[in-house]
């Protein structure tokens, strides 16, 4: 077999230059340094990590040395790292990068973030890995440095763009890549485009939703490995033959994605408490959520589900939700919403809101409270203050600089910091080891992907999470019928991809709305969910063969 | 590169750099700079073009540096392998030390001594299949007979050498051009490469071509569709990557070289091994 040899041809006229014009030349002993030091550098094998050599400050976990060495050896350096919430998968993609770039495989690197992680990969990668990573902030940027951190809507926004789709990247790096599961978006057409040698995907949870998640996923790593997208929604997308064809695509995928659970890291994770607390609503708050009940449901079931859960929230969240439908001209339930208005606009405090007034005075450390509406984000930070406590909010569609001075207000001032879902995404808090879940939202895995944010590599206590619910409400039959029967956290988080991929479940939020909406009654839901639930348990009980992907 | 060998390391760097040592312990050594060193590694240019602009003489910085682990928390700069400021250091010397022309010190007084020239060149070798490994060699080759010695290097290590020639040594001139000399080391090479193990690069083009299979089947289905649009060059481009990340390929790259002139007695010495 031939081998292309590329060859070093400048040396033996630049040498013979210098011995025309007698020099200059350097003395023997540099030389002979110079000889010792390339003798230093050359790395003598294919195989295993140089990096930890390099690196002799840091203590890399065994399950991240074992899947950047897989990523290398084996994957050829194109890879989904999917490892659970917190352990450390900008660890193993700092490893990777700095293997490629000791080997002098990789000096053009691009790394998209999330805009609110962008200075903490820098500095990670800065501090951790001596690797001089500069963050995106003027357009010359990108050209002028080598490795450079940015967020994805940034890089695809004119005129980057443009600069970024011309430059050759030796290696791309794409931290909370389930965002780009839909090949119609946007986002999904930049990173395609663009030009690079490696690859390294991040997500915790590569299939969130549908199978093709992890198609397109693969797809930008290795277009063809999972066929053509027809392809591959006959093979694997029809239901019958799923269960059939998936130790097939449990392989294919093995082969180039790396996902680590909790429990096989063989770390010693600090305790994870969770506790419910229940809350009963006043009589007249009570009378409120039964008009949304009998009067909205009959007609609009859908409708009415949300503004149910709204009013669990908060007044607020539920009376602008209300507003809306009655600026909508001769709405069919005019009457009866302007009838329940009146009533919410004379209803005292919340009682949900009251009790984490409550639960966070009667304590002195941090906590973080996650709810779904800003209507309800804004509430709680009037009503904490009532308490003399003091809160920062926190939202996605703050910019970098905000979200960053919101992290540093809540970790140096603040006790609590309140965050709506958006938020749930991108930050570290391991400073804190409290958190309440003032909503709880439709799909269980969003809630792993908030308590990841404190429960995480790096967080040295034991943490507490609340759950706070109303009793006879849907929050109660959320709770009950999905999170306590499921106890879908502490077993099926991490599986759960895997079992709606089996069960040729498309979307998960969808499912379980439906149920409640097209249910007429709570028996009816609760026979439906079990329905369901039943389905997760025979999955569970008899996992596929080949292991979980 | 072990941790105890980088003192040693950094006092023959400084010292070849003419950097005076104000103090030196076990594993620790503060030295003062000289100007070109201190804009080699201080990083600060705006300093000495301020300097320059004023007119005054800029003050190279002290600097100490720590790599005896048992004094890392004293005050100084810890180092070690890995450390940007050591490769930072490497980098200036794989700079400074690329080309030399050395004399044999012969020692002999009142005769005179004709010098044989050598080209000698240390050259890194790169194979790259699925990973990527490095071979340093040393090559020297005789440029009045055309023999090749490896590895050079080594072998002339106890040889007294100086870039100043010796009293009384007076060298030949070579008959073997550098140009020509150096394209008999790359033959050389070639063949030497070709004895070698080549499984590496069987196995990365077997997965070279098992990736473009897939590429070619992917593109082709759309191609039937007819949708063309955008996909032809982005066919193009994924084949450029792919080719970049998997076709095995070995790189030769000089990492420094010169002439020798060795006495004759050396020559032959060293032709008899």
């Amino acid at each position: 077999m031939d081998i292309q040899l590329q060859i070093d041809r400048t040396f033996p006229e630049q040498l013979q230059k210098r011995l025309d014009q007698n020099g200059p030349f350097c003395a023997y002993e540099l030389f002979k340094m110079a000889y010792d030091t390339a003798k230093h550098l050359a790395i003598p094998g294919f195989k295993g990590l140089v990096t930890p050599d390099y690196l002799p400050h840091m203590e890399f976990l065994p399950h991240q040395l074992e899947c950047a060495r897989q990523v290398v050896e084996n994957m050829n350096g194109r890879a989904i790292l999917a490892d659970e919430v917190g352990l450390g998968k900008t660890i193993e993609a700092g490893l990777i990068l700095k293997e490629y770039m000791i080997r002098g495989l990789a000096k053009k690197v691009l790394i998209l973030v999330p805009a609110s992680l962008v200075n903490q990969w820098v500095s990670e990668l800065n501090e951790k890995f001596y690797i001089p990573a500069v963050p995106q902030k003027k357009s010359y940027v990108f050209e002028q440095f080598d490795i450079v951190v940015s967020s994805i809507d940034t890089a695809k926004r004119k005129p980057y763009s443009d600069i970024v789709l011309n430059q050759h990247y030796d290696m791309v790096i794409i931290d909370e890549a389930h965002k780009l599961r839909n090949h119609k978006t946007k986002n999904y057409q930049f990173v395609r485009k663009l030009k690079k040698t490696y690859c390294l995907l991040l997500t915790a949870t590569p299939v969130q939703n549908k199978l093709t998640d992890i198609f397109n996923l693969v797809t930008i790593l290795k277009p063809g490995y999972l066929g053509s997208y027809e392809e591959f929604t006959e093979h694997f997308g029809r239901k019958k033959n799923v269960l059939k064809q998936e130790e097939k695509l449990q392989q294919l995928i093995q082969n180039v994605m790396v996902r680590n659970r909790r429990e096989d890291t063989g770390v010693n994770w600090t305790k994870r408490n969770i506790e419910t607390i229940w809350v009963e609503f006043s009589d007249e708050e009570y009378e409120v959520y039964l008009d949304l009940e009998k009067n909205v449901s009959h007609t609009d079931p859908f409708t009415a589900l949300t503004l149910k859960r709204e009013f669990c929230s908060s007044r607020e969240a539920c009376y602008l939700s209300l507003k809306k439908i009655l600026q909508k001209n001769d709405h069919h339930l005019k009457g009866s919403i302007e009838n329940i208005i009146e009533k919410i606009e004379g209803l005292p405090h919340h009682s949900k809101a009251k009790k984490v007034a409550e639960l966070i005075r009667n304590s002195d450390e941090k906590f973080i409270v996650f709810t779904e509406y800003r209507a309800s984000q804004l509430y709680l930070q009037w009503i904490l203050q009532q308490h003399g406590i003091s809160s920062v909010p926190y939202r996605g569609g703050y910019k970098r600089s905000k979200k960053e001075w919101m992290k540093q207000l809540f970790q140096n001032h603040a006790q609590v910091l309140i965050s709506t879902e958006a938020g749930g995404e991108g930050i570290n808090l391991q400073f804190c080891r409290n958190m309440i879940h003032y909503d709880l939202p439709w799909n269980p895995m969003r809630l792993e992907q908030r308590i990841g944010r404190i429960h995480r590599y790096g967080q040295s206590k034991d943490v507490h999470i609340y759950y706070l619910a109303l009793k006879n409400t849907l929050d109660e039959q959320l709770l009950s019928l999905l999170y306590e029967k499921l106890d879908l956290f502490e077993r099926v988080i991490g599986e759960l991809d895997d079992i709606l991929e089996r069960l040729n479940i498309q979307n998960l939020d969808e499912e379980i709305k439906e149920i409640f909406a097209r249910s007429k009654s709570a028996g009816e839901a609760r026979i439906k969910i079990d329905n369901l639930t039943a389905a997760f348990h025979d999955v569970t009980e008899y996992p596929a063969r080949g292991g979980r992907i | 590169m072990k941790q105890h060998d980088i003192h040693h390391f950094l006092r023959k760097y400084f010292d070849l750099n003419q950097c005076p040592v104000i103090d030196e312990q076990n594993g620790k050594i503060t030295v003062r700079l000289t100007e070109e060193l201190d804009r080699l590694l201080m990083n600060r240019p705006f300093y000495w073009e301020y300097m320059k602009k004023i007119g005054r003489q800029g003050e190279p910085a002290v600097i100490t540096f720590i790599s005896n682990p048992e004094l890392k928390e004293e005050e100084g700069e810890w180092i070690h392998f890995g450390s940007p400021r050591l490769h930072q250091i490497f980098d200036s010397l794989l700079s400074q030390g690329k080309y030399t022309v050395v004399y044999e010190q012969t020692g002999t007084k009142g005769q005179n001594t004709p010098l044989i020239p050598w080209l000698v060149t240390n050259i890194k070798i790169s194979y790259k299949g699925r990973q990527k490994k490095d071979e340093v060699l040393s090559i020297g080759l005789h440029l009045i007979n055309g023999a090749i010695l490896k590895p050079f290097m080594e072998i002339i290590n106890p040889i007294q050498m100086d870039t100043a020639i010796a009293d009384y040594c007076y060298t030949i001139s070579p008959l073997i051009r550098v140009q020509s000399a150096y394209t008999r080391m790359v033959r050389f090479l070639e063949t030497y490469l070709k004895e070698k193990d080549t499984e590496w690069a069987k196995e990365a083009f077997d997965e070279y071509q098992a990736e473009k299979q897939l590429l070619d089947h992917f593109y082709s289905v759309y191609q039937e569709k007819g949708e063309k649009e955008g996909k032809e060059t982005r066919f193009e481009e994924e084949l450029v990557q792919l080719k970049k990340r998997l076709m095995p390929c070995i790189q030769i790259e000089v990492v420094n070289g010169g002439m020798f002139y060795l006495s004759q007695h050396t020559t032959d010495h060293l032709l008899s091994l």
